[in-house]
């Protein structure tokens, strides 16, 4: 039987992608087991953080990582990192299970969230370098604005309510919100 | 086809978090189709995601978890396709000769009604969110529309002919984002009629214009 690995040393981008070919091409269970035991956590704090109750947010991370070894030979390096892979996985996922939750008694819908639209071949050009300019790039942003980047991320909460949360007056949250997204873009721009 | 109003970073991060809500979301999936350029923006937004999921603090699986993760792989007979959407036999059509976008060809289309001079629209049912409020609305050449205010974001895109408001002139795969602090007043041009789709988030204020409109169509 496959083990998982207790390895707390955090695999870098280059390792989660071949490990995601390995289970693509070679079906490899142990390159499994570490994605498992890298990710499944993590997706699993993402989801609770994102407001899905302890229980639903473990079965849905349970679900992401089916999904990736389903789906790992659609994994395409060029145009995303591992862990943005995985991320709109957990993403569509956690859609998924929101929909069968308000559409319990209808019929299930059949269009899966999961279709990708395909990218120009520019845009494969510069995912591929995205990865590490967009984590420079959050850190080159102010806590404030950091804040209000994680809160879009993770927070249905209008913007209203975000502003009462911060002690700060509604449009000086919906002002951080766009200079910090424009900030973010442009630090990206800049770099690529 | 040129592009001249794209989605804001806003509305793409939100797309990238999946916390768009189903009518808006589908607007902005029509404008994604066909503008690369939002794409690639969108593309970034993701990769934040992706740096969230990387850098969060974790929280452990239930002891067990990954031995029912293989159990469940080692139950599936045979590798699951998961590709691809299913195929429509027939592309629905918006109107004779003129299939919906790709991307609404799921949704339950209602027959077109004549709302007031010069404007018809058809309520879009879909299969994700029956109770998503999604409009197409066809209007007549040199249609002035009334001045209108709305409780949310209103999302418009463009799919045919063109209107312009004190912000610009919308043509064919524009989006229009107005935020519900902003009065405007759309003309469609006089070359032709304007065929746009459109959602409005949250509450709607009746006495608006696209509340008129939807009216008929929403049980409230």
């Amino acid at each position: 039987m496959t083990r998982l690995m207790h390895d707390d040393a955090v695999p870098d981008g280059d390792t989660l992608a071949r490990l995601i070919r390995q289970v693509a091409t070679e079906r490899d269970r142990q390159a499994y087991a570490r994605l498992y035991s890298f990710f499944a956590p993590r997706v699993n704090a993402f989801l609770r953080r994102s407001g899905l109750p302890p229980g639903a947010a473990e079965e849905v991370a349970q679900e992401t990582m089916l999904s990736v070894w389903r789906k790992a030979s659609y994994f395409d390096p060029a145009r995303a990192g591992a862990s943005t892979w995985i991320f709109t996985i957990a993403r569509n996922q956690r859609i998924d299970h929101l929909r069968r939750m308000r559409t319990a008694n209808v019929a299930e819908s059949a269009v899966p969230v999961e279709d990708e639209l395909e990218p120009s071949g520019e845009a494969l050009m510069l995912c591929a370098e995205r990865e590490s300019s967009v984590r420079a790039a959050l850190k080159a942003l102010s806590e404030e604005q950091a804040t209000v980047v994680r809160l879009s991320f993770f927070s249905d909460k209008p913007h209203s309510e975000i502003a009462r949360e911060l002690g700060l007056p509604l449009g000086t949250v919906k002002s951080r919100v766009r200079l910090a997204l424009g900030r973010l873009r442009a630090l990206l721009e800049a770099s690529s | 086809m040129t592009i001249h109003h794209h989605a804001t970073d806003e509305t793409l991060m939100r797309v990238a978090a999946g916390r768009l809500p189903a009518g808006p979301a589908r607007v902005v999936g029509v404008h994604l189709a066909g503008c690369p350029a939002c794409r690639e923006r969108l593309c970034t937004f993701e990769a934040v995601g992706g740096t969230l999921l990387e850098t969060i603090e974790p929280v452990p699986m239930a002891a067990g978890a990954f031995a029912a993760a293989l159990a469940a792989l080692d139950a599936e007979a045979a590798p699951t396709v998961v590709s691809g959407r299913a195929a429509l036999p027939v592309p629905a059509m918006m109107l004779p000769g003129i299939p919906l976008p790709e991307t609404l060809r799921d949704c339950e289309m209602s027959p077109w009604r004549w709302i007031g001079v010069g404007v018809r629209a058809s309520a879009l049912r879909l299969p994700e969110d029956p109770s998503a409020r999604l409009t197409l609305l066809r209007v007549g050449p040199g249609r002035k529309l009334p001045e209108h205010g709305h409780v949310g974001t209103e999302f418009t895109q463009v799919l045919a002919g063109s209107f312009s408001d004190g912000y610009g002139r919308y043509g064919p795969g524009d989006l229009s984002e107005m935020g519900h602090e902003i009065e405007h007043q759309p003309i469609v041009d006089p070359d032709g009629e304007c065929i746009c789709l459109a959602a409005l988030e949250g509450g709607m204020r009746l006495t608006g214009m696209l509340g008129r409109l939807i009216q008929p169509f929403v049980r409230l």
